[in-house]
């Protein structure tokens, strides 16, 4: 049955290259596109201004050392400002409000907490609206953690050695062991820059992914009307074989184009996508997705032109509220909760992700994405076998 | 012996609509099968049960002895399905649209070139081969049609109306072609509208009509149901009167009836054998100087069965 299935999906890619929608929908268009808007709006995004939200409820030497190093950082100037709030409920409704884009939240007592050896626990709120200030926040907290962990550890270890408690503080700030001073990373806004030309280059890819794969089973239709799928579904092969064999055609030009974008991409305006194993899981999973979704239309339509309809419908709306077209956080919200029901919603988060993670992704980091994709992709195929055997297979 | 294909009791249903209801019938090895029946009568439905394109609501069909629904490739292996549409792909050449077939079938590499060699010659487009299917004639697509369900050698070709829109020329071709592979052995299922055609090529006829089958039997078989008296039409010179008294007295006449004031029409059985005894009679009163014998035809079986005109 295997050589049945190659049968078909070697016509299949011969009549797509022939005819050049493999290489024009697959590649010319989406790399165009993608490069326009890239030349056109690339550059880092969102723009590098944020407000932080600062909340000290401690009044101890941690914030104020937080303060201090903030403000005298050379790479937060201009982009960075601290707002004072006066406690963590008001700099959640600040965040709701789109006043602040992250918020840091010292509780009572935690500079007395960390110097006694008990450590402590800093909040820090961001919105999805302003990663860049949620970077920001973060950066700031991991570098309190490390300082918190290792006079943490110093505290321990003088109590160890029989030092009075009265005496550790002084001792252990006496001999050198990181205090309260505060250092920040070189960039600490380096995670936080997504160059617009990521945006639209996944974008594009993610759009073109639904055109490729469902021109495949797009020509199940056309076979239909030929009469060369019943000619094929009379002969000696399993029913699956003729669906199969262009869905897998379908498919592997989808992995093509997608990977041809993100080559694109990288290549002329010079960007990473990120760790270059999760960004081909994510890809990959996102044209599984859209080959079961088309697939599900084409089990659902009666003719090849009301295929070509709704496919693009569903399409430029998965690519619209998913990110694809315009990044997700320049959506309202209630938009953005639509994008978490698109394939693209979830693809577009997950290669943001991996773009502002820049080295350290990996695809652990993305496996919810990818696992969701899955899914998508397991539903809606099933959905569509269901279709098929009503009408094309049986 | 057992039977190339066979089925019994079939039946479709859309809703309310029957399409098909207790169709049966059985096609012996080597045997030319037609099935006849006006437009909406159930013969494509019954063909599309039988090379498993339609799921039967009841009933089995039986290739070569193999359970369609049992072993659906085992049983396809033997038919050779040939649709109504030219189901081929228009932007491949004939030969390698045979060639796709040919492999989708499981025609092993080798033998294909060779396969796809005897199929062309046999349907006697060798010289074209491998020009665009786009490019051929009406005639010329249906007999690439056909000739993609010859290349795994069934063991029953199944033909839905293979001759719809071609060229005479075209269709003796056809049907040249398939008397060869019925005289090969090769047992035929033959649907079509024209009514010579099915009297040339078939053996048996079934008559199907709102789904079920009406009549089946050999072409005598199937005109002896409206009878199997002739008509013949003479033209006479001389005494008209005297030799009309003899013509009704010959043994085998049933009705006599003068049409003119030289011509005689008489209603016997077996007419073309009674002509020699007929000239015989009016010796010595007239002599006959044209005859015309019109024996009772399926169209005429048709019409009377079913209540209407084939081509309707």
């Amino acid at each position: 049955m295997w050589r049945a299935m190659l049968t078909v999906s070697a016509l299949e890619l011969r009549t797509r290259l022939r005819d050049g929608t493999a290489i024009v929908i697959a590649v010319i268009v989406p790399v165009t596109l993608a490069t326009l808007f890239g030349l056109a709006l690339g550059g880092d995004d969102p723009p590098l201004r944020a407000t932080v939200g600062f909340v000290d409820l401690d009044h101890g030497e941690f914030p104020a050392s937080v303060r201090r190093e903030v403000l005298a950082s050379e790479e937060l100037k201009g982009a960075v400002t601290l707002r004072d709030l006066p406690g963590e409920e008001q700099a959640r409704r600040a965040l709701d409000a789109g006043e602040i884009g992250s918020a840091i939240v010292f509780p009572a007592g935690f500079s007395q907490s960390v110097g006694a050896g008990r450590g402590g626990d800093v909040a820090v709120l961001t919105s999805p609206e302003s990663p860049l200030a949620g970077v920001v926040a973060g950066a700031v907290v991991d570098r309190i953690s490390a300082v918190v962990d290792a006079r943490t550890l110093a505290v321990h270890a003088v109590l160890l050695a029989g030092v009075p408690g009265e005496r550790v503080k002084e001792l252990v700030e006496r001999n050198g062991a990181a205090g309260p001073a505060l250092t920040l990373a070189e960039d600490p806004l380096s995670g936080g820059k997504v160059d617009l030309s990521v945006y639209y280059g996944s974008g594009m890819a993610a759009l073109f992914a639904f055109f490729v794969v469902g021109a495949s089973f797009r020509g199940l239709l056309t076979e239909r009307k030929l009469g060369t799928l019943d000619r094929i579904r009379a002969g000696p092969v399993a029913a699956w074989v003729p669906v199969a064999g262009k869905g897998v055609v379908g498919f592997g030009l989808g992995v093509v184009s997608v990977c041809v974008c993100w080559a694109s991409s990288t290549l002329i305006f010079g960007t990473t996508w990120g760790d270059p194993v999760a960004v081909f899981a994510v890809l990959v999973a996102h044209v599984l997705a859209a080959a079961a979704i088309t697939m599900l239309v084409a089990s659902r339509v009666r003719t090849d032109a009301q295929a070509d309809g709704v496919i693009m419908v569903v399409s430029f709306v998965a690519a619209f509220f998913g990110g694809s077209l315009v990044p997700l956080y320049d959506l309202p919200e209630p938009l953005r909760a639509v994008a978490l029901l698109t394939p693209n919603g979830w693809t577009s988060t997950a290669l943001t992700e991996l773009a502002g993670a820049g080295a350290a992704g990996s695809v652990g980091a993305v496996a919810g994405p990818i696992g969701v994709l899955c899914a998508i992709a397991l539903a809606a195929g099933g959905t569509a076998v269901a279709g098929f055997r009503k009408g094309l297979l049986l | 012996m057992t039977a190339t294909l066979a089925c019994e009791g079939l039946r479709k249903r859309y809703g309310d609509v029957t399409a098909v209801e207790d169709v049966g019938f059985s096609i012996a090895p080597g045997q030319a099968y037609g099935l006849l029946g006006p437009n909406g009568a159930g013969k494509t439905t019954t063909i599309s049960m039988l090379v498993g394109l339609l799921r039967p609501d009841a009933g089995t069909v039986l290739v070569g002895g193999t359970d369609l629904a049992a072993d659906p490739r085992r049983a396809k292996a033997r038919i050779g399905y040939v649709p109504q549409e030219i189901a081929l792909y228009p932007e491949l050449t004939g030969r390698e649209n045979l060639r796709f077939f040919g492999r989708l079938f499981g025609l092993a590499r080798r033998g294909l070139a060779g396969r796809i060699e005897e199929v062309l010659d046999l349907i006697g487009l060798s010289d074209r081969a491998d020009g665009r299917l786009d490019t051929y004639s009406g005639g010329m697509r249906r007999r690439i049609n056909i000739g993609a369900a010859l290349l795994h050698r069934p063991d029953v070709l199944i033909l839905d109306e293979p001759t719809v829109g071609v060229d005479p020329q075209s269709r003796k071709a056809i049907l040249d072609g398939l008397e060869l592979l019925v005289g090969d052995g090769m047992s035929l299922l033959y649907t079509s509208h024209y009514m010579e055609e099915v009297e040339r090529v078939c053996d048996r006829v079934a008559i199907i009509d709102h789904g079920r089958i009406i009549a089946e039997g050999t072409r005598r078989e199937l005109i002896a149901m409206v009878g199997s008296a002739d008509k013949i039409e003479l033209v006479l010179d001389g005494d008209v009167e005297a030799a009309y008294a003899k013509l009704r007295t010959v043994e085998g006449v049933i009705e006599a009836a003068r049409t003119g004031a030289e011509s005689v029409r008489l209603i016997a059985e077996g007419g073309r054998y009674l002509l020699p005894a007929l000239i015989s009679a009016v010796e010595g009163s007239a002599t006959v100087t044209a005859t015309q014998v019109i024996e009772p035809d399926l169209e005429a079986t048709f019409l009377h069965l079913t209540g209407t005109s084939l081509r309707d």
